[in-house]
């Protein structure tokens, strides 16, 4: 079980940034800081996976780098398991499997080194590694391709040894931000096939995405946030009541509306 | 730790751009730069020794003597074109136009005026901006000898004996003798550009794998992925630093090896005992003490480099930073060239230039060893709270995500 309280982060804006501002009524923006997130909470229990929606730039990147540790939240708790870590960072770091959109992998290195690389800097014995690494080759049907050098592969392959690099050591919880974007059918199809999985084995998924499709095919759950604040957290279904509509794409347009006229 | 070292490493070893900088450029490339310098300044210098200057000498017949040892000079022929010279300015003109290279005017006859207690001023008209150029000393060579002999009439018409004229011409010899040996004396000259070799090796093999592992990461997207493994953000620094100083070190070592392979090659052609003895009064352990006041100089390059190279967005933004790091290193070593800059307890604290002027007391044989000691704890120093300053950037998000 992860549970998401209170987040909070806010970045000092830069000189640059005050001096070619567009929007003057961005709620967010104040003096000297950009209030990026400013309240946020969610929870997902184990085999159940949230799908983490706003427009852009609502703060769904944040929030996901703040769970994944990458940054530290001004305010907030993020535990797993009952361990807050925000607190122990190194802990979240072993117990969370993160992939975006744009994450890269090691060009000169083959898919292979990759992803024992990965493994061995979370700690992982040889022989472990080994197997493991055996384990998702197959699990991703990438043995054709793990001795060929990632600057060589296609997007496709690239996203299966991201995927692959991301749970290597078997994270408690794994968060994937955008993990479709810019993928062809067959790899997003992947891509869901190996959530699909992860939800069978218990494992709790957060993904943030803007297909609707994705959440009514795999989400239990659902989180919407809007200019860094949760407006809702709950079931699909109390999703779509919420929304007053069986639509997904109507049900999360009708709260944002709602949430921004109230 | 060295996880991250030993991945870097591969990465590295597997970029041909990388290779080329560090392995390739200072094996072949600096070499062969140096061998072409080499042999286009000597070909140079070879064809101004060996070029035929045309000349003209107005009243040439008030210095005969003078006027045929140009004429049989195998470095001068005399103008034979149809135009007419009589005046310093028609001479200039000449010289100007490109009608001879060299023109002498000689206002009066040498030999009336040595007479009459005077002395003859000749002038010599010539381009003398060219950068190797031989005429005016040939010249004065020749003059110098007709006034010796003019010299020697005059002081016989005297009644002086032939054996007395070098006491009275010069009652006073100066004989210099000198304390400092061979070694000592071509490592003045030489000791003091060899830190303009050295040290930007050491600043240029840390800077290019620094973008790569830095703002690479950033570009590449690989960066965050590194961050959100269970590794302290001071492994992953020092594993980052250890590779660039590897870097660093590897290029400058590979430089000097390859360098000093094609001096020997070079010495065993050409006839330099001066130079073979001199440095074959260098000792191991001289070298070594070079090698070893380097290592902490590549600690600073090191670190400084991952700094500035973490901080950009690009790899193209951290190259734009690294241009003012280069001029930042070159001023100190200038520094340490500059006239009367000797390696004392002040100047041993200054970083870059103490090095710098260490180099050069070790190749002179000079150095003082407590020196040697104080510039290495300064330097260890100052890399140790760079690369303190390198994990605290690490560890800032601002600098990471910006």
């Amino acid at each position: 079980m992860i549970e998401v309280a209170g987040l909070k982060k806010r970045f000092k804006l830069t000189k640059d940034h005050k001096k070619n501002k567009v929007d003057d009524i961005d709620p967010r923006e104040d003096k000297d800081y950009f209030h990026s997130v400013r309240d946020v909470s969610f929870r997902c229990a184990e085999g159940e996976v949230l799908g983490l929606l706003g427009p852009n730039g609502a703060g769904k990147t944040t929030t996901l780098r703040m769970i994944s540790t990458a940054l530290k939240p001004d305010e907030g708790s993020i535990t797993i398991a009952g361990n807050d870590i925000v607190k122990k960072p190194l802990l979240g770091r072993k117990s969370i499997g993160f992939l975006s959109g744009s994450t890269g992998l090691y060009g000169r290195l083959t898919v292979k080194e990759n992803i024992e690389y990965f493994a061995k800097l979370h700690g992982m014995k040889k022989s472990d590694i080994a197997s493991r690494c055996d384990e998702l080759f197959t699990l991703l049907d990438m043995h054709k391709f793990i001795d060929k050098r990632a600057e060589n592969l296609s997007t496709g392959m690239k996203q299966k040894a991201n995927i692959a690099r991301a749970v290597v050591h078997r994270p408690a919880v794994v968060v994937l931000d955008e993990p479709t974007t810019g993928l062809d059918i067959m790899t997003t199809q992947t891509v869901i096939e190996f959530i699909k999985g992860l939800k069978a084995q218990g494992t709790p998924v957060i993904f943030s995405t803007h297909h609707l499709d994705e959440v009514a095919l795999l989400c239990d759950r659902v989180a919407v946030i809007n200019e860094g604040i949760s407006c809702f957290d709950g079931t699909v279904e109390a999703f779509k009541q919420a929304g007053n509509s069986e639509e997904l794409n109507q049900a999360f347009m009708n709260i944002l509306t709602e949430k921004h006229n109230v | 730790m060295f996880e991250v070292y030993k991945k870097e490493l591969k990465e590295l070893l597997r970029d041909k751009k990388t290779l080329m900088f560090v392995v390739l450029l200072p094996v072949l490339i600096f070499p062969v730069i140096f061998a072409i310098v080499a042999f286009i300044g000597t070909q140079a210098a070879l064809d101004a020794d060996q070029k035929v200057n045309t000349y003209v000498i107005i009243n040439g017949e008030y210095a005969q003597e003078f006027t045929d040892k140009v004429f049989y000079h195998k470095s001068f022929e005399l103008y034979k074109g149809s135009k007419t010279f009589n005046t310093i300015e028609e001479l200039k003109a000449g010289v100007t136009a490109g009608d001879i290279d060299m023109g002498i005017y000689l206002p009066s006859n040498a030999v009336k005026t040595l007479d009459s207690g005077e002395q003859s001023k000749w002038q010599v008209v010539f381009n003398d901006a060219k950068s190797i150029n031989f005429l005016f000393d040939r010249v004065k060579e020749l003059a110098q000898e007709y006034s010796d002999v003019l010299q020697a009439e005059k002081l016989k018409s005297f009644g002086i004996e032939e054996s007395a004229h070098k006491s009275i011409l010069n009652p006073i010899e100066v004989v210099k003798v000198d304390t400092a040996d061979k070694r000592e004396n071509l490592g003045e000259k030489i000791g003091a550009y060899l830190p303009y070799l050295l040290i930007p090796l050491v600043l240029m093999g840390a800077t290019y794998p620094a973008i790569d592992l830095g703002a690479g990461e950033k570009e590449r997207g690989t960066l965050e992925t590194l961050l959100l493994t269970p590794i302290t953000r001071t492994e992953l620094v020092l594993g980052k630093f250890i590779t660039l100083l590897t870097t660093s070190i590897a290029s400058t070592t590979i430089t000097v090896l390859s360098m000093g392979c094609w001096v020997a090659v070079a010495l065993a052609f050409a006839d330099l005992d001066f130079i073979k003895t001199a440095f074959s009064t260098l000792a191991v352990t001289d070298l070594l003490m070079i090698f070893v006041l380097l290592l902490p100089l590549a600690a600073i390059f090191s670190s400084l480099a991952l700094a500035i190279s973490i901080y950009a967005r690009t790899f193209k933004e951290a190259q734009n930073y690294m241009a003012p790091l280069s001029m930042g290193v070159f001023f100190p070593i200038i520094i340490s060239i500059m006239p009367n800059m000797e390696l004392t307890a002040k100047t041993a604290f200054i970083p870059v230039t103490n090095v710098a002027l260490a180099i050069k007391d070790i190749i002179k044989g000079t150095v003082d060893y407590t020196f040697v000691g104080l510039i290495f704890l300064a330097t260890v120093l100052i890399a140790g709270a760079l690369l303190a300053f390198c994990v605290k950037w690490f560890n800032r998000e601002d600098v990471l995500f910006r």
